[in-house]
C-alpha cells in the first residue's frame, strides 16, 4: 500500500468514526437535557409561594398522600 | 504584503482544486449510474462554493483592513457621545465581578453601566448591588426584574438608559480596555445602525476549547471582518455589540421569539436598509464549552434560533426590493442549513464509493483541499490578530474532528426546528475562566 493510499484509508476510518461519534454524542446530549428538565420539575415552597402569590399555601388532601 | 499572502494562498487552493478534479472526473467516469454523477457533480459545486467563500472573505477581509485604516484619519476625536452597556444577568455570580471590573476599566469616560439581573436565583444581584455608584466619571446602575429571558432583560435596560448609544455584552465578556472608543467612533457615520466587535476565546484548557478559539478567529472574526466590507454583517454577537439607541427602538428592539435575539435584532436593521460594521481590534474574550455535550447544546440553540430568525423573514427570500436584505438571507440559510447537509452528504458518498470500488485517493485530496484552505485561513487571522501560532495546528483536526461533530448537530436540529418540536433556553453553566 502506497503512503497516499494509506492516507486515504486514515481518513476514511476517520470520517466514519466522527459520524458515529457525532450521532452518539447529540443523543447522549439529548438524554442528558431529558434527565436536566425532569430534575427541574421540582420546585420548592418559596418558589410556588412566590408564583402563586399568596402568603400561605394550602394542599389538599391528595397532594400529601 | 497581505496581499501577497492572498495571492499565494488563493493560488495554492486554486493549483489544488483543479489536481483533485483529476480525481472527480476518474471516480465520475467510473459510475454508470445517473444519481452518482450528479451527486459527484453536486458534491464538486459545493467544494468550489465553500472554497470560494474562502477566499472570498480573506479577500474582503484584507480589503476591509486596508480601508479602515485609510478612513479613520479622517475621524473627529471630539466625538464622544454616551454611551450605556448593559450587561444582562442571570445567575452569573461567578463571573459577574469580572466582568463589572473589566468595564470599569474602559478608557472611554462618558458610559453608563447598566447590570441587568433577570430574577436570578443566585447571588448576582447582590454581588452587582455592591458596585453601584460613580467610578471614574462612569455611572453603574444595577437594575432587577422578574426572570423573563434575555430580549426582555435587554429591552428592560434599554428602555431605561440614558445613552445615545447602546452596547450590549454578555455577563461572562470581559472586554478589551479600549473596546468602546474603538467601537464608538463609526457611529459618526450616520447610516451605520450598529458595530460588532471580536469575540475571543478565554478559556483555552483543553482540545476542544483550543478549537474553538480557532473557529472564532477564522470562522467567525474573519468572515465579519469580511462581511463588514459590504456593511453586512448579519450577526452582532452577544458578547459584544454596540447599537444606535433610535434604530433599535425604531425596529421594536429585541424580539421574544427567537432563541437568537442578536440574530434577529440584526437582520431587522439591515431590512431597514441600515448598515452593520465590525470593529476587529474591539476585543471581548468569553469563555466556550468545554464539554462536547456543552458546545452541541451551544450550537445546537445557535442553529435553532438563527432557522427560527430566518423564518419570521422567510417573506423576504424571493423578493428582490431590498437585495442586501435578501442576499444576507441566503448566506445564513447557506451557513446554516446547506452547508452542514452537503458536507453530510459528501461524507457519506465519499464512504459509498471506498466501499463499492476501494479506498479512493479522492478522499486525501478532498481532505487536504479544506485543510490548506483551513490552515491558510488559520495563518492568514494569526497573523493579523497576534494570536498564538500553534493554533495553526489545531487545522488540521478542526475539519475532520470538529466540524464533523458539529455539522451533525446542527443537522439534527435543524430537522427539530423543521419539526417544530420544543426546546427550552438551556443556561450554560460559566466557570469564570
Amino acid at each position: 500500500m502506497n503512503f497516499i493510499a494509506f492516507l486515504s484509508f486514515s481518513v476514511l476510518v476517520i470520517i466514519i468514526l466522527t459520524l458515529v461519534f457525532g450521532i452518539v454524542a447529540y443523543f447522549l446530549y439529548k438524554m442528558r437535557e431529558r434527565q436536566r428538565r425532569k430534575g427541574s420539575d421540582i420546585i420548592t415552597y418559596e418558589e410556588l409561594k412566590e408564583e402563586d402569590g399568596r402568603k400561605y399555601l394550602f394542599f389538599d388532601e391528595v397532594h400529601l398522600r | 504584503m497581505r496581499i501577497l499572502i492572498f495571492l499565494l494562498i488563493a493560488t495554492a487552493i486554486g493549483i489544488f482544486y483543479v489536481w483533485s478534479f483529476y480525481d472527480i472526473k476518474l471516480v465520475y467516469d467510473s459510475f454508470e449510474n445517473a444519481f452518482f454523477k450528479f451527486a459527484i457533480i453536486l458534491v464538486a459545486f459545493f467544494t468550489f462554493i465553500v472554497i470560494f467563500r474562502y477566499i472570498s472573505f480573506i479577500f474582503f477581509s484584507i480589503t476591509k483592513t486596508a480601508q479602515k485604516t485609510a478612513s479613520f484619519n479622517l475621524v473627529n476625536k471630539n466625538f464622544r457621545p454616551k454611551v450605556s452597556i448593559i450587561v444582562p444577568a442571570y445567575n452569573e455570580d461567578v463571573t459577574i465581578a469580572t466582568s463589572i471590573k473589566s468595564l470599569v476599566t474602559q478608557t472611554y469616560n462618558n458610559l453608563e453601566i447598566i447590570i441587568m439581573d433577570d430574577g436570578s436565583k443566585d447571588n448576582t444581584y447582590k454581588i452587582a448591588k455592591k458596585f453601584e455608584g460613580n467610578f471614574n466619571g462612569k455611572t453603574i446602575k444595577v437594575l432587577t426584574k422578574k426572570n423573563g429571558g434575555k430580549s426582555r432583560a435587554l429591552n428592560f435596560a434599554i428602555e431605561r438608559s440614558s445613552g445615545e448609544f447602546i452596547m450590549c455584552v454578555d455577563a461572562d465578556s470581559k472586554l478589551e480596555i479600549d473596546a468602546v472608543a474603538l467601537m464608538v467612533r463609526y457611529f459618526k457615520d450616520p447610516e451605520i445602525a450598529a458595530v460588532a466587535g471580536s469575540v475571543f476565546v478565554s478559556n483555552r484548557v483543553n482540545t476542544l476549547t483550543k478549537l474553538q478559539a480557532l473557529e472564532y478567529i477564522e470562522g467567525l472574526n474573519m468572515v465579519r471582518n469580511g462581511q463588514a466590507f459590504l456593511k453586512l454583517v448579519n450577526i452582532i454577537p452577544g458578547p459584544i455589540g454596540m447599537f444606535r439607541k433610535t434604530d433599535i427602538m425604531e425596529v421594536g428592539g429585541y424580539a421574544h421569539d427567537t432563541f437568537a435575539e442578536d440574530a434577529d435584532l440584526t437582520l431587522k436593521l439591515i431590512e431597514k436598509n441600515r448598515k452593520i460594521d465590525f470593529e476587529p481590534e474591539a476585543v471581548a474574550y468569553t469563555e466556550a464549552p468545554d464539554e462536547l455535550l456543552d458546545l452541541l447544546k451551544q450550537r445546537y440553540r445557535w442553529t435553532r434560533g438563527i432557522l427560527q430568525a430566518i423564518r419570521k423573514h422567510s417573506h423576504n427570500l424571493f423578493s428582490f426590493k431590498n437585495f442586501n436584505f435578501t442576499f444576507v438571507l441566503w448566506y445564513m440559510l447557506f451557513e446554516a442549513i446547506f452547508w452542514p447537509f452537503m458536507d453530510l452528504f459528501a461524507s457519506m458518498l465519499l464512504i459509498y464509493i471506498s466501499f463499492s470500488q476501494g479506498v479512493n485517493t479522492l478522499l486525501i485530496y478532498w481532505w487536504l483541499l479544506f485543510s490548506i484552505v483551513d490552515v491558510s485561513g488559520a495563518l492568514y487571522c494569526i497573523l493579523i490578530t497576534n494570536e498564538t501560532k500553534s493554533l495553526s495546528f489545531y487545522a488540521i483536526l478542526y475539519r475532520l474532528y470538529f466540524i464533523g461533530i458539529v455539522n451533525i448537530a446542527k443537522i439534527f436540529a435543524t430537522i427539530e426546528e423543521w419539526f417544530q418540536i420544543e426546546m427550552s433556553w438551556g443556561k450554560l453553566e460559566r466557570k469564570g475562566i
